[in-house]
């Protein structure tokens, strides 16, 4: 199926249950697990553990960690079931490697089957990605004030 | 400069491409015309033509893993970089390709 980069709606992959602007943990692996849940709980992956074990494989191949505090974690698991993204905010900055040395507050994780013969949703995924080498864009991530901001962020830059 | 490389990360689902737009912008800005491919979990993407590759002065390969199709670029003067450094520091990377190139004139 050939899909037209124009034609996708960032909206198919995510919505405000994805969305957790007030993330309690205050640890890396804290963060990975509320919003894996958040994943769990919205039926996009079928084991959190599964899931996890395959965040921190990923995590083990490189720094995530962008700059300006962006972090975009992502496992490619079997355990998904739709690939899709989730997107949470910590209160205080947390030490996480990064590509500046700065600590993380903001984080994408992507979710992304395993073998995913949805090829629309992967390149969603893509859009996102793309956005964030944008500094002016990742900016303005931190000072959003609701998830409805977020989405139409994404939605119109993408 | 005309430019060609590819891009490719260990998963293929966001530093590839997140690279791959650093490169592609910061390199318009400084003037150049760049062009790249990007292999990702979902295959080749923006494939390089034959022309491209006839025309470029410079590939630049940004991967974390083996690409494919780099029997292309024989003859070709190619910069290999992981592609955290496309990403963190793409305009030194530019500069420094400049002045290398200016010096080996």
């Amino acid at each position: 199926m050939e899909v037209k980069f124009e034609d996708l709606d960032i909206g198919k992959v995510i919505n405000d249950d994805l969305i957790d602007l007030e993330l309690k943990s205050t640890t890396k692996l804290g963060v990975i697990q509320e919003l894996t849940h958040l994943l769990y709980k919205n039926h996009c992956i079928n084991s959190e553990e599964n899931f996890i074990q395959d965040v921190l494989y990923r995590e083990d191949q490189g720094v995530t960690g962008l700059e300006k505090g962006i972090a975009i974690p992502h496992g490619k698991s079997e355990s998904v079931i739709k690939t899709t993204l989730a997107i949470g905010r910590t209160k205080k900055p947390i030490e996480w490697e990064s590509m500046d040395g700065k600590p993380i507050e903001v984080i994408f994780l992507f979710a992304v089957r395993k073998s995913d013969s949805n090829t629309l949703h992967i390149k969603l995924l893509q859009k996102v990605a793309t956005l964030l080498a944008h500094e002016d864009i990742l900016n303005r991530f931190h000072q959003v004030k609701t998830k409805q901001e977020i989405i139409s962020l994404l939605l119109k830059n993408t | 400069m005309n430019i060609v490389g590819i891009s490719a990360c260990t998963s293929g689902i966001a530093h590839t491409y997140i690279a791959k737009e650093k490169l592609v912008k910061v390199g318009q800005e400084l003037g150049h015309n760049v062009r790249i491919e990007t292999q990702g979990t979902i295959g080749v993407e923006d494939e390089l033509t034959a022309e491209e590759i006839k025309n470029a002065d410079l590939v630049i390969i940004a991967a974390d893993i083996k690409v494919s199709g780099k029997e292309r670029f024989k003859d070709k003067r190619v910069v290999e970089i992981p592609t955290e450094l496309a990403i963190k520091a793409p305009k030194q990377l530019y500069k420094k390709i400049e002045a290398e190139l200016h010096t080996n004139k």
